[in-house]
């Protein structure tokens, strides 16, 4: 019964000047046929590797050793092609102190068997970037989406089909400690809103009293949706740069976000900076117990609130503006009167959405009766 | 001069198919340079124009920047006059080389191409300064308005189209931090401590050189018989200042520039009182609007520091009055310049009387409610020689109260359910008493 022995990935660590020991003769070093980097799963990636072994009749030892590569031993699987009845992978052994393992194979006859090593690899991964140019009107975007490859994994692919989680898969070398970004993607003209957000809960409720003019974020939202110009594909989370076109030929850049996961027929909302020529002022002008309820002793035991909330917004712009005010309340309460339309977005939030017209000054007063307060 | 990052590196290597570093080709000199320069961020997007010459095909393009604080992720590239017929299809950062990429750019067209390279720096600022010369009898400002800019980007922007951005931009990382990477978009490992930085001593161009190439800025500058205009615009939420022309701004060194001049703006002296901000001090400012009536109103106004002079005597000598940081401005806002305290206004409440009333008691027997009724002698003065616009702030307790003023307290108005707010215009010296009794309803007289 004869012993071969392989070594595998060896081209690689080779490269690195590394110095795996075999534990018996070498007696070949199969190239990698095709290699697939799957990079569909955020948290890890899998490479697989084809190779042809040459293997004897009967057992055969075949080492697998990946020093300084960022290989997960435990992910290591091995997948006969050609015979998969026939040939049979025994056993696995680690060596003490080493970055390898050794196969042992049994074939019931000599032959050049076509394998498929998988494994997870680390350090390795790729990331999405994102470049809008929004006209100067701010009606619609181009959008282009770039993926950038970063391999630290120690293993160098001097050719390889890369696979994401939608698309067709592309051929890419990218080597040890090589960074590579891609156009991915583009979408021109695609319809924005811009929209301003103002959250009682987070915004300064009387800007003159701020050391600094406050900013009210402002978003541009992208529908992810076929007739918005979108809609093939889920957009992965990415940096994403937004810029302007001036006017003049040139662009400025205008702010960047990182938006989230956007399935098909959601929306993407990329936070752009803060504007300060819009302002709120928002003040409570009322605020007295009703309704009061007193146990035996005198002791007020439950009531209701009458209070009123005034909020002033202006915009300062010669260009109209779209902000939504978000309120709270708590408890259990009843709008007594309030001048605008709102929307309730839980129990406890409302949200306004605002079309204020250039240089206009609204007022937003809400009356409103917290009840059985305690 | 030393010139920039990319007209140091930037070079073209022949055939796609080439392997990387053979048979380079140095690029000619940009041909025009344009930065845009952000205020509330380490920020600045450099826009320069160059002529490639490209095969059909691939070309493989390979430049550094070492010694400038470059964010390799920005950089792009673009050939506005031949649309999608020349593109960069990627971008590969070599392991273990900083301040280098490759880039495969496809061409539709052989010959020579105009490209634009865009990218940002670090290093680049500008900021907004004011002065302000008061009239004589403090009725009305002269404002002249400065911007500096100042470049410790590494490089060196001769003859550069100069256009300033005023706005609050969001950032996720900082340009500089990108700058320093060793890889451009970091490493999906942690990067072992002790990795060195780059890009910031090394690069500062020889003094004589940056001397010499100021001097010729400013020949050429000498040259023009007027002030540069700066041309203002709004783009999206953010306000665009182009200089007009171009600047030379040499690694280290600033330039001030003035942005605009505006005279006999009407101004209020206004003074606050407010205890819960500033104590028993009355506050000073000067009150104006930006807008056409004040002769300002093209823009908003940047935040920045005002310094205010006022004319002292028939001879125009200066006096300091104080110096303030304004906040930014929008168009048709008030701008009120703080100047600190003011020791000719004077406000002084005094509790004169005190007194509970309406008791109410529980079925013990125990108080369980009563009114407390505090009579305040509120006396204000201005020992100033102009006129003066006062806005005091009283604070009630909380918003059970009543409010009764006996004697000439201006007009009075509910600020917010707790606070009460008196305008008084009072005349040089003029001195006045106002009696203001609150009404306090405590425990169950609620």
């Amino acid at each position: 019964m004869s012993y071969k022995t392989f070594w595998l990935a060896a081209g690689l660590i080779l490269a690195m000047g590394s110095t795996v020991r075999a534990r018996s003769t070498l007696t070949a070093l199969p190239d990698r046929d095709e290699t697939w980097v799957r990079l569909d799963n955020p948290s890890a990636t899998l490479v697989q590797e084809e190779r042809v072994l040459t293997l004897q009749k009967g057992l055969n030892r075949v080492d697998f050793s990946w020093r300084g590569v960022q290989i997960d031993g435990d992910s290591i699987r091995l997948e006969m092609l050609d015979h998969p009845g026939d040939v049979k992978l025994l056993n696995v052994s680690y060596p003490p102190g080493e970055a390898a393992l050794v196969w042992q194979i049994y074939a019931p006859e000599a032959y050049r068997e076509k394998v498929r090593i998988s494994y997870l690899l680390a350090a390795i991964d790729r990331l999405v970037t994102y470049k809008a140019v929004a006209e100067k009107d701010e009606s619609a975007l181009d959008l282009k989406s770039y993926l950038v490859l970063r391999n630290f994994s120690g293993e160098s692919f001097a050719k390889a089909r890369i696979l994401l989680d939608y698309g067709e898969s592309f051929e890419a070398g990218v080597r040890h400690e090589e960074t590579k970004r891609m156009l991915f993607f583009q979408a021109m003209d695609l319809p924005i809103q811009k929209v301003f957000r103002w959250d009682a809960r987070k915004m300064p409720w009387d800007p003159e009293k701020e050391a600094e003019t406050p900013g009210i974020p402002f978003f541009y939202t992208v529908q992810n949706t076929k007739d918005k110009g979108l809609g093939g594909s889920a957009l992965w989370s990415g940096k994403a740069r937004v810029f302007q076109k001036d006017g003049h030929g040139s662009t400025i850049f205008l702010g960047e976000d990182r938006p989230g996961f956007t399935p098909v027929g959601e929306k993407m909302e990329l936070g752009i900076g803060k504007g300060r020529d819009v302002s709120v002022t928002q003040k409570k002008m009322k605020d007295e117990r009703i309704n009061v309820r007193r146990n035996d002793y005198g002791r007020i035991v439950l009531y209701d609130t009458d209070e009123e909330m005034k909020v002033t917004i202006e915009n300062f712009k010669d260009k109209p503006v779209v902000i939504e005010l978000t309120e709270t309340i708590p408890g259990q309460w009843d709008m007594e009167s309030c001048t605008h339309d709102f929307e309730k977005e839980d129990a406890h939030t409302l949200t306004f959405a605002l079309e204020l017209k250039p240089k206009e000054k609204v007022k937003l007063v809400m009356h409103y009766h917290r009840r059985n307060v305690r | 001069m030393r010139t920039t990052l990319l007209s140091l590196g930037l070079v073209m290597l022949a055939a796609a198919s080439a392997p990387a570093d053979v048979d380079l080709t140095v690029l000619p000199e940009r041909d025009a340079v344009q930065i845009t320069v952000y205020n509330a961020a380490d920020l600045t997007l450099v826009r320069e124009t160059r002529v490639l010459t490209l095969e059909k095909g691939d070309n493989r393009l390979s430049f550094a920047w070492s010694g400038t604080l470059i964010d390799p992720t920005s950089v792009a590239l673009k050939a506005p006059k031949h649309g999608d017929k020349v593109e960069l299809v990627h971008a590969s950062y070599p392991p273990r080389v900083r301040g280098k990429a490759v880039w495969t750019v496809h061409s539709e067209v052989a010959g020579a191409v105009p490209v634009e390279i865009t990218y940002f720096i670090s290093g680049v600022a500008w900021r907004a300064f004011y002065m302000g010369t008061l009239s004589q009898d403090e009725t009305t400002l002269d404002i002249d308005g400065y911007v500096r800019v100042t470049n410790h980007s590494g490089d060196d922007f001769a003859d550069a189209k100069t256009r300033l951005v005023v706005g609050k931009v969001n950032l996720l990382d900082r340009i500089a931090d990108l700058a320093r990477r060793t890889a451009p978009y970091g490493s999906p490992r942690p990067t072992p401590p002790g990795a060195p930085a780059f890009g910031e001593a090394e690069g500062a161009a020889p003094r004589d050189k940056l001397v010499e190439e100021l001097q010729k800025a400013r020949r050429k500058f000498g040259r023009q018989a007027q002030e540069k205009k700066i041309v203002k615009e709004g783009l999206s939420e953010y306000f665009l200042y182009t200089i007009e022309g171009t600047e030379t701004i040499p690694n280290r060194w600033s330039k001030r520039l003035p942005s605009f001049h505006a005279r006999k703006v009407k101004v209020v002296n206004l003074f606050k009182y407010d205890e819960h901000r500033w104590g028993e001090h009355v506050r000073r400012f000067l009150s104006f609007k930006n807008d056409k009536d004040h002769h300002l109103g093209e823009t908003p106004l940047p935040g920045g520091v005002f310094k205010i002079y006022r004319v002292a005597d028939r001879q125009r000598r200066l006096s300091f009055e104080g110096s303030s940081r304004t906040k930014y401005i929008p168009v048709d806002q008030k701008c009120e310049l703080d100047l600190g305290n003011a020791r000719k206004v004077l406000v002084e409440p005094v509790l004169m009387e005190q007194r509970f009333e309406n008791h109410r008691f529980d079925n013990d027997g125990d108080v369980n409610g009563w009114d407390e009724v505090q009579v305040w002698t509120v006396t204000v003065k201005n020992r100033r020689t102009a006129p003066v616009k006062l806005e005091m702030l009283r604070h009630a307790r909380h918003q059970y109260f009543a409010v009764k003023n006996d004697g000439d307290c201006g007009t009075y108005t509910l600020d917010d359910l707790d606070t009460l707010k008196y305008v008084l215009e009072l005349a040089p010296g003029e001195e006045r008493t106002f009696t203001c009794t609150m009404r306090y309803a405590e425990g169950s007289r609620r």
